[in-house]
């Protein structure tokens, strides 16, 4: 099997609104704001778009976005299903739309009030306890109060501690390089605030083993992207971040954030699915990507993401990261805007952005000699991943 | 009522208390000489399984060469019985709960207990105690309520006037309804309502899982053609395809595969910090369960649990685990093998209502808040309690199953807080604190806990004198 789409389409025009923790406004009103940049940053007039592709958690249709834009009309619609998993995924569905020819221009867009209105942090205890299977699936953790994401990772990253011998330290200098490049990022929540190892170990637990400095943040705000066929992209004003290649992944046993039953629980398979995919499409392999952005809802699993893509072997992300790999002059930079700790939690869709910025060379912390860029969706659950590559 | 005493009549009063302080009683031979049944009957009602109390064969190969009592019993020996016999006019301490009761202060827990063992006690022994009057403390506010400790000293000596033991004892008389959360009770009731957890979600795929547990099973899906188990269940077998699924009834016991400690955010719900784990079921399959009766800082990837079944709602019930008791160990531990910083394995003691009321009729303490709960309650109790010669016994008992049957106790010191009410559960837990040699022995200090619900109910130290190779 492979992607007949890779290297055939691009992400031509990037778009957001500010990052707040209290926006003031609708997410709608957002989300609109974000699709227009994203068209203007391209210099394509928004009738031209044809295709939108958001997550299956956007409150946002794309029914509303159209009539705000003034589409006349749309010939690919779809949404991507599991929270932050879906932030590659929305990429990989719009290039099968545009390669298929169901669409030419597709914005994929997130838009919400995380923080100021519903914080996916205060957990699912509220839910209704009903009869279909979402439902019942919520039945084998929540009445133990197993109800916030941060304590469904909490449980592979105890396990992960256990087996590889590593230490929360570890967790915390993922945290340490996220707040150091958002620290050199205006647009970051937490621009010129870095943090020490002793900050995060000193952060108060939220569910042990993860301390409050090891979650991401929860943020109002919207991010769109706009994706064509690499070629009408050079045609854009933008140069074009060619996707190289954009997958999903689901592995055996998969649960929604509680992957719990399987023999092992240290590794993401269901990222593994994802990285064959993108390495078999694209003819990359781990040596040919210069920076990466790292999925990083909760640190903890950032380290075995690292492992699934072949940075270093099962159970030596720890010894990776200790040896400052991660960093502005390690092997792979991570998440060069702040990631989601520093800059903005948009489900993801807001690192990707970041990625095409590293192809275009205008982050403002751009890494040298940028070819390929890897970004990562939400981990734990059915999850993604794309890389970009500079045009040919 | 001592309240409106002025602080001179207070002081006269601790004085008439104090009058007796220094004076023995007259000496109390034990009803019964030391015996089999009564030791048969300690045994049962403590789960105490060391053979050298009970078992001829394995005594008369063991350390003393013949049976004997377990040494936590040393004060059950003397103790009066039901029918209270005509109290000893000369005994200092019984005129002062008089006194004490008379002044309204009707209420009693002992707090403190350290035995010191000369020497084992081999059946036919016949014991005689003097009770020494120690102390009476001032009026003191405690948790329970405003009273007294009252501090004895008992020396035990055997038919020959031998010196085999003795025992310092401290209880607390005090005015129930003057506790320190009494007065608060009233806006209290409402705090202590909370609301209930997330329900669990069923439908005809899931049933068979929460009618279980509300029948105190735990119940695994399996596949009727492959004999595949799995959790969370499904329609269809993975492996083999069948769709025929039933289930087994898994024996509860298995191991803590990850676990995570919730401290924010606080659903009302539940209780922070809160347990949640993973636990490794013994016949293979995995689940998400609460950790019940330890401490977060005493959850360990690989330990022993079993399951219990905790209502939730009318009409739910969950499996939860708890540590689960290791075996005794045969092997009495070699003092070499020992170390300080040793950690005893957890133990968890169930308390019903059955142990509380066994366990004091074992120990001939018939003091009616032990085993009646209307004068528990009018006693300023919530419900019967454990007698502190049970706290003895068990912490005895948890730390014998550790050392093995040889361990020879040469002291047992505990002091008790919170007090053992039924339907909660006891969690012992120790460590080795000390070791040196003494006297041609070979001692090892270990200090323990026992925690229930509320707080520590026992605290303690004991010396064992352990074999060297």
């Amino acid at each position: 099997m492979t992607l007949n789409y890779a290297y055939e389409c691009a992400i031509a025009g990037i778009g957001a609104t500010p990052f707040t923790k209290d926006s003031g406004r609708t997410p709608m009103d957002q989300a609109v704001e974000a699709c227009l940049a994203a068209c203007e940053d391209a210099g394509l007039p928004p009738e031209k778009v044809n295709g939108f592709v958001t997550y299956s958690a956007e409150q946002n249709p794309e029914i509303e976005l159209a009539r705000n834009l003034g589409i006349p009309e749309l010939t690919h619609f779809s949404m991507v299903h599991h929270g932050g998993g879906a932030a590659c995924g929305v990429i990989a569905v719009a290039c099968q739309a545009i390669y298929s020819g169901a669409a030419d221009y597709v914005l994929c867009y997130r838009a919400f009030n995380e923080r100021s209105w519903h914080r996916f942090g205060a957990g699912v205890q509220d839910r209704p306890a009903g009869a279909e299977a979402s439902e019942v699936s919520f039945s084998w953790s929540s009445p133990f109060g197993l109800v916030t994401p941060a304590s469904w990772v909490a449980m592979f990253a105890t396990r992960y501690l256990h087996e590889y011998g590593a230490t929360t330290e570890d967790f915390g200098r993922v945290s340490v390089v996220d707040r150091d490049f958002a620290a050199t990022n205006p647009y970051a929540h937490f621009f010129q605030r870095p943090i020490t190892l002793e900050d995060h170990q000193n952060s108060r637990w939220i569910v042990e083993p993860l301390r409050l400095l090891d979650c991401c943040q929860e943020t109002d705000g919207a991010q769109a992207l706009l994706v064509t066929t690499a070629e009408r992209a050079k045609d854009l004003q933008q140069k074009p971040a060619v996707i190289a290649s954009a997958a999903q992944g689901v592995a055996e046993d998969q649960h929604m954030m509680k992957s719990y039953y399987r023999d092992s629980i240290t590794g993401i398979p269901e990222m593994g699915v994802c990285a064959r995919q993108l390495y078999q499409s694209s003819g990359l392999t781990a040596d040919d990507i210069q920076t990466a952005i790292i999925y990083d809802h909760f640190t903890p699993l950032v380290l075995p993401q690292l492992e699934e893509f072949g940075f270093c072997d099962r159970g030596e992300a720890k010894d990776f990261i200790r040896d400052g790999h991660l960093g502005r002059d390690g092997r792979l930079p991570i998440n060069t805007n702040g990631g989601q700790l520093g800059e903005a939690y948009i489900h993801g869709l807001n690192g990707i952005a970041e990625g095409v910025r590293q192809i275009r060379g205008t982050s403002v912390n751009q890494i040298d000699n940028v070819e390929n860029v890897l970004a990562t969706a939400g981990t734990a659950v059915p999850t993604s991943a794309l890389i970009l590559s500079q045009p040919r | 009522m001592s309240d409106e005493m002025t602080d001179e009549q207070k002081e006269a009063f601790v004085a008439k208390l104090r009058k007796e302080v220094g004076n023995t009683g007259t000496p109390s031979v034990a009803r019964d000489p030391v015996n089999q049944p009564m030791i048969r009957h300690w045994c049962d009602a403590m789960e105490d399984a060391n053979p050298l109390y009970t078992d001829l064969d394995a005594a008369d190969q063991g350390p003393h060469g013949k049976i004997v009592a377990p040494p936590a019993m040393l004060n059950a020996w003397t103790m009066i019985g039901l029918i209270p016999r005509v109290n000893d006019p000369n005994d200092p301490a019984s005129g002062v709960y008089a006194m004490l009761d008379e002044a309204g202060y009707v209420g009693v827990v002992a707090t403190n207990s350290e035995h010191v063992y000369h020497r084992y006690l081999n059946i036919g022994d016949h014991l005689t105690g003097v009770v020494k009057l120690v102390d009476v403390s001032e009026e003191k506010q405690t948790a329970l309520g405003i009273g007294h400790f009252v501090t004895t000293e008992t020396e035990y000596h055997d038919q020959h006037g031998d010196h085999v033991g003795s025992m310092f004892f401290r209880i607390l008389k005090f005015r129930p309804g003057t506790g320190r959360t009494a007065s608060t009770a009233g806006d209290g009731d409402s705090a202590g309502e909370r609301p209930p957890r997330p329900r669990p979600s069923r439908n005809q795929d899931t049933d068979f899982f929460w009618q279980g547990s509300r029948e105190g099973e735990l119940r695994i899906q399996q596949c009727l053609n492959c004999g595949r188990l799995q959790h969370p269940p499904g329609i269809r077998c993975p492996a083999c395809g069948a769709t025929e699924m039933g289930y087994i009834t898994a024996s509860g016991k298995g191991t803590l595969y990850s676990y995570v400690v919730a401290h924010h955010p606080r659903v009302p719900s539940f209780d922070y910090p809160l347990n949640i784990g993973l636990v490794e079921l013994e016949e293979g399959v995995r689940l998400v369960t609460n950790i019940t009766d330890c401490d977060s800082a005493q959850l360990k990837v690989g330990m022993p649990l079993e399951a219990w079944h905790m209502q939730t709602h009318e009409d739910v019930s969950l499996p939860v685990f708890r540590p689960a008791r290791v075996p005794p160990n045969p092997n009495t531990l070699n003092f070499d093998e020992v170390s300080v910083g040793d950690e005893l394995p957890l133990c968890p003691i169930p308390l019903t209502p059955t142990l509380i009321v066994s366990t004091a009729i074992a120990s001939r303490d018939y003091q009616d808040v032990h085993h009646d709960r209307d004068m528990a309650i009018k006693k300023g109790s919530e419900d019967i309690f454990m007698n502190i010669l049970t706290s003895s016994g068990l912490s005895a008992r948890y730390i014998s199953d550790w050392a093995g049957p040889d361990a020879a106790f040469k002291n047992l010191k505990i002091s008790l807080g919170a007090p053992n009410y039924p339907y909660d559960c006891m969690t012992m837990s120790g460590s080795v604190t000390a070791k040196r040699e003494a006297d041609g022995e070979n001692l090892v200090e270990v200090s323990f806990r026992g925690q229930n619900s509320r707080g520590p109910h026992v605290s303690g130290t004991v010396d064992l004198a352990l074999p060297r190779a």
